[in-house]
């Protein structure tokens, strides 16, 4: 089964996040800063990073950079809920940088987990 | 003894006119000098010798003696004093000034024999006069040219003399002669001019700040006012009073903005910072909603629940993009945007649902001006305006009068205090005839929550979330009241064509977009502002529209924008259709918070790739349609 990263500072939205996914039976890891997340990151497992942008120690922008670095083929899906430059801005920043897809919070489920399987599914192709 | 006393007095009345500083010469009836003095020969660098006995005409020559000499000699050899002034070369010193008088010399029998010309070198005279009346000019200019309103005034307050300055502060358009009238009918309390008078007293210069003074068209200004009083020197009695008024009427404003927008700021970050932690609070009851759904998929009652939880986190989430679009935490796609063109939508759109007794009237003075903004944003905030205005008049009826203008930078900053960063500007100014607004809801107008409208008429958003859009743009949003008179609140951008351009989103191809939706002004906004931003945009009101343009290859849309503004083609039918005819076209739809199962279909379907809540941003849209474009 895949594997997927949730970096994500905020304990509700990350217990939500793991929770939802371990009901479609994904392989969930859990992070709560960018450090935490390359110190977990193992690039064998994870299939997909799911990383918020704005967090203490090491941010989502630095994670995104790093982990394609790592893994060029990873998908990475970027999830904001504001800062200075907003959601948007963030996200646009996310995707410049090698975001697979970006989302602004709150965000659907369904279309989150939608995404997920497209990104896989896209990923086993090649 | 006799002689020796005529010897002396002689001596000393040659010594005399001798050392006179004036030229002294005796002159005959026929213009012949028959005595001359020292100071004379001296000026004429001449020998007595070689000038006794010559005439005038030898001496100035012919031609100057017969047009400004002669004339004067007989007047004075007819019996009268000749006095006027002159000036010539003289030998030694150039050109220098003179007065010269003639006076008559006659004989014991009263015949006018001689005459004595005097003649005074009166040039250092004449440079000192000119120069003091140099600098008089020189102040009387600077007096006329200053922009502090000078005047002088009796201690009890009767004008003696004032400035152009001081008569424009004043607003005496008619220019009016002020002398003689009393500064006091000018003050709104007249006890503070004795107050300022008396403090003056003891010959320092005083300061009053912010008198407030009535100016002849009735409005209340004021000004920064320095007093010196002039007093009798000895009594100490005051003579009269000199004043300096500065209108600091603009200072006053600037000063106010100032505070009003570091008020703004700050409530701005605190919202912004709690509409962060709250989406995230959102995402946490909106994904466990979802779940829940999942869970309860055969209790109707139950998923009508949840749909319920889900329909009022939408509503929360497009509150919190409220905020953070008034604390300007939402970025704005921008593009070159016509603003009459933006305007008339609105306009528009307002005529379709004022009142009878309120009229719309617009007066665009410049229809070329381009803005660099997102259209779909600077429509709310046009809409927002025009509404506000029209509800202050439905009780009273009344007209709205929308003027727009172009205007140089220099303008802008004088009227918003603000830097400018293009050289041209334009002003959207939105006038009513309403209720107004008193003083302390005007300050507070642009705060968040901030509201006079009844309960269920509005929010309290709407202004400050257009301050937010139209900062974020480097515009400006400015505010004039009067209680039962009727406000006016003026719009500032800066326009594109004097900004540096900067890449507007680039696409790779020329995708084609298809709107199905209603005649919605907003959508109408969105669909323009697309075709800017390089796509080709069709619309369809309803399911033959999709059928004809999705049969044609050459229009086939990659992208269908799908509005649920529309009677002729709900949801369902859409999903239906596309499923039959098996057409993989990727859907954006765009919906009010509102939840039904129809869109949950579409939804589930896989048809629809992304759903947007109203009101929709360029940005939100452009990346929508980039990610369904993408996969």
């Amino acid at each position: 089964m895949a594997g997927i990263l949730i970096v994500e500072d905020e304990k509700d939205v990350r217990e939500m996040l793991r929770d939802a996914l371990i009901r479609r039976k994904y392989s969930v890891i859990e992070a709560v800063n960018g450090k935490e997340a390359l110190a977990k990151f193992k690039a064998s497992f994870i299939n997909i990073v799911i990383t918020d942008i704005l967090m203490p120690d090491e941010d989502g922008l630095k994670v995104i950079m790093k982990l394609k670095e790592l893994k060029p083929d990873l998908k990475i899906i970027a999830i904001s809920g504001g800062g200075k430059f907003g959601p948007a801005g963030y996200l646009n920043i996310a995707r410049t940088l090698g975001a697979d897809e970006v989302f602004t919070k709150p965000f659907s489920l369904r279309e989150l987990e939608k995404k997920i399987e497209e990104l896989l599914d896209a990923g086993k192709q090649i | 003894m006799t002689v020796e006393k005529n010897y002396i007095d002689k001596h000393l009345y040659d010594h005399l006119i001798n050392n006179s500083r004036s030229m002294l010469s005796v002159i005959n009836r026929n213009y012949c000098y028959e005595k001359v003095n020292n100071t004379f020969c001296r000026y004429h660098n001449i020998q007595p010798e070689n000038i006794l006995g010559k005439s005038l005409a030898d001496l100035w020559g012919e031609d100057t003696f017969k047009e400004n000499i002669k004339e004067n000699i007989d007047i004075c050899l007819n019996g009268n004093i000749v006095r006027y002034e002159a000036n010539f070369q003289i030998p030694l010193y150039g050109e220098r000034f003179f007065e010269v008088i003639f006076r008559p010399l006659p004989d014991e029998e009263g015949n006018v024999t001689h005459l004595l010309a005097e003649t005074v070198d009166i040039t250092d005279l004449k440079i000192t006069q000119r120069a003091i009346s140099e600098m008089e000019e020189e102040f009387r200019r600077l007096e006329t040219h200053l922009p502090i309103g000078l005047l002088r005034c009796k201690p009890d307050g009767t004008i003696i003399h004032y400035n152009k300055a001081f008569s424009d502060i004043l607003e005496n358009t008619e220019n009016e002669n002020l002398e003689g009238l009393n500064i006091k009918d000018f003050y709104r309390e007249k006890t503070i001019f004795d107050v300022q008078i008396m403090h003056a007293a003891d010959g320092s210069i005083s300061t009053f700040k912010r008198v407030p003074l009535i100016t002849f068209k009735g409005r209340e200004i004021r000004c920064r006012v320095n007093i010196y009083v002039v007093t009798e020197k000895d009594t100490k009695n005051p003579l009269y009073a000199d004043f300096a008024f500065e209108d600091s009427t603009r200072e006053i404003m600037l000063e106010h903005r100032l505070l009003q927008a570091k008020n703004i700021e700050t409530i701005g970050s605190l919202a912004g910072g709690i509409a962060h932690d709250f989406n995230n609070i959102l995402s946490s009851i909106f994904g466990y909603s979802e779940m829940l759904l999942e869970e309860i998929k055969d209790n109707q009652e139950g998923t009508e629940m949840v749909g319920k939880i889900i329909r009022a986190v939408s509503k929360a989430r497009e509150l919190t993009n409220q905020i953070l679009t008034f604390s300007r935490q939402v970025g704005q796609e921008k593009i070159p945007v016509n603003i009459c063109d933006l305007l008339d939508e609105a306009v528009s759109f307002a005529e379709s649902v004022k009142k009878p007794n309120v009229s719309i009237e617009k007066n665009f003075r410049d229809r070329n001006v381009l803005v660099y903004a997102d259209p779909t944003q600077l429509f709310r905030v046009f809409m927002n305006l025009i509404m506000n205005a029209l509800q202050a008049m439905e009780n009273t009826g009344g007209t709205l009068t929308i003027v727009q203008e172009r205007i140089n930078g220099n303008q802008f900053q004088s009227e918003s205090g603000k830097s400018i960063i293009a050289d041209e500007y334009t002003v959207i100014s939105f006038e009513d005839t309403g209720t107004g607004m008193e003083e302390s809801v005007i300050s507070r107008i642009f705060e968040p929550y901030y509201t006079t409208k009844d309960v269920g008429k509005g929010a309290g958003l709407g202004l400050s979330v257009a301050y937010g859009i139209i900062t974020e743009l480097d515009g400006e949003i400015t505010v004039k009241s009067v209680k039962n008179k009727g406000s006016q609140f003026k719009i500032y951008l800066p326009l594109a064509d004097s900004l540096p351009l900067e890449e507007i989103a680039p696409f790779a191809e020329r995708s084609r977009v298809l709107f199905i939706c209603g005649g919605s002004h907003e959508l109408k906004v969105l669909g323009s502002a697309l075709e800017k931003s390089g796509y080709a945009v069709d619309y369809a009101i309803d399911i033959d529209g999709l059928i004809k343009l999705s049969g044609d290859e050459d229009a086939k849309p990659d992208v269908i924008i799908f509005s649920q503004d529309n009677e002729n083609i709900s949801s369902d039918i859409l999903s239906e259709y596309m499923i039959e005819k098996n057409i993989d076209i990727p859907v954006v739809l765009i919906t009010d918070s509102s939840y039904d199962l129809s869109k949950e279909k579409l939804l589930n379907s896989g048809i629809a790739k992304n759903v947007l809540f109203k009101p929709v941003s360029l940005r939100e849209i452009l990346t929508s349609i980039q990610i369904s474009l993408n996969k």
